[in-house]
């Protein structure tokens, strides 16, 4: 059987401003119908590459494939594939809701106008307001809904919740998992970067970590819950000399040990067990956990 | 149907919701016939991906536990498995082993493993028959 083409390929993308280098060496995959995250910190160099993938920012060196389509040849097909909600949105100020809708809709070959209306009762929006006078969490769901009624099959968002309070944050996600992670499963793909990840948890199928430019960790989120481990350990008396080289992070505290184990958690389970603690206990890391752990480590 | 996710149970989020059907089905908390809730509801509720739950619910069919009616949606089983009796025991034996296994490391000895047993057995036992109470009481 072929693998399907993957929707988004990325191969030893670099970029630099200047001389300040934005992404090292990038490379990742993105197979169709997942929900993939790109976790980083501010300036880690998520926008960057988000920016290639579009077309508005060239390749340096290395490549990249929206669809297996180069954005740069390929603009206007690319485009018609993918839907984009930047970081910073912007919109002409003068026009009302609904104009900017229509003019946003006119550029689209399709247009579901159920999900729009949905969605605008959803976060209850005034189609007559000018978009100039939006608050910042209004404009982001205007353009979500721009993006969404498209139905596209590829979905970017660029750090779509930063700045903005819980509850709209709560709907905007509840809005991507309802409108558009509708229809053929396996053909709705998006991909979103962020630092705010507790949010995205039960969204995100995979992930890479990335820090300054450069790819730290790629997982599938369940093996990567799965891997990563906290386990605390209590002894009678201060904690013996025990063999931790395994571990990720050791800390002590009087008769307690607190690891962080990556892949080796039954190893260590078993090494302090032998030492016979008071109690042992275990748990998995979510994955905002886990980009702390990787990134401090 | 209320479920909860945990992120750090370490269980893939697929299998969390298909244990807790599973629970909610032997305690009588969902009764044969009743319906689920579909996929984007509960997907937008637990704030899981759709895939996560269709996953789920797949699984959950070809166990046996559900069954999808065309256009009416997903409704809980008669409890029929549909593996054979060894097969079943089998399953059952994996979990059984590792239930063994923890008591062995929390030093929990035989008797009072076995008597654990029943009186879990009596807990679920408990709750179905309130369940079935309240259901004649309708």
């Amino acid at each position: 059987m072929n693998s399907p083409t993957p929707v988004i390929q990325i191969e030893n993308l670099r970029y630099a401003y200047g001389r300040a280098e934005a992404v090292h060496d990038l490379s990742l995959t993105v197979q169709p119908g997942r929900c993939y995250g790109l976790f980083g910190r501010n300036g880690a160099g998520k926008t960057t590459t988000m920016k290639c993938l579009l077309n508005l920012l060239r390749p340096q060196h290395g490549q990249v494939r929206v669809f297996g389509l180069d954005p740069a040849k390929h603009e206007v097909e690319v485009k018609r594939l993918l839907s984009y909600v930047p970081d910073q949105v912007a919109f002409y100020p003068w026009m009302s809701v609904r104009e900017t809708l229509d003019y946003l809709s006119s550029f689209r070959a399709n247009w579901n106008r159920k999900i729009e209306q949905e969605l605008f009762d959803r976060f209850q929006l005034d189609p007559a307001q000018r978009t100039g006078s939006l608050s910042k969490g209004q404009r982001t769901q205007v353009a979500l809904i721009a993006a969404v009624c498209p139905e596209t099959d590829l979905l970017v968002l660029d750090e779509p919740t930063s700045g903005l309070d819980p509850i709209v944050r709560r709907e905007f996600i509840e809005a991507v998992i309802g409108a558009y992670q509708q229809g053929i499963p396996g053909k709705r793909t998006i991909l979103v970067s962020t630092h705010l990840i507790t949010e995205f948890e039960g969204l995100i199928d995979e992930f890479t970590l990335i820090d300054r430019g450069r790819a730290v960790l790629t997982l599938d989120a369940d093996h990567a819950r799965e891997r990563f481990q906290k386990i605390r350990a209590r002894f009678a008396q201060s904690p013996p000399e025990i063999d931790l080289k395994a571990a990720l992070r050791v800390r002590r505290d009087g008769r307690e040990l607190e690891l962080i184990a990556n892949g080796s958690g039954a190893e260590l389970m078993e090494r302090l067990r032998q030492h016979r603690p008071e109690s042992l206990s275990t748990e998995s890391l979510t994955l905002e956990e886990i980009f702390v752990a990787t990134l401090k480590a | 149907m209320i479920l909860q996710i945990n992120f750090k149970s370490g269980m893939p989020i697929y299998l969390q919701i298909v244990d807790q059907v599973k629970a909610l089905a032997a305690s009588g908390g969902l009764r044969a016939g009743e319906a689920l809730p579909s996929i984007r509801p509960l997907a937008e509720e637990l704030r899981v991906n759709r895939n996560t739950v269709a996953k789920a619910y797949s699984e959950l069919e070809s166990l046996g536990v559900i069954e999808t009616l065309p256009g009416r949606g997903c409704f809980l089983k008669e409890n029929q498995s549909t593996l054979r009796k060894e097969v079943r025991r089998k399953l059952l034996i994996e979990d059984v082993d590792q239930a063994i296994v923890q008591a062995h490391h929390l030093q929990v000895p035989r008797d009072e493993f076995l008597k654990l047993i029943h009186e879990r057995m009596d807990v679920l036992d408990d709750k179905r028959r309130t369940h079935e109470d309240h259901k004649e009481d309708k």
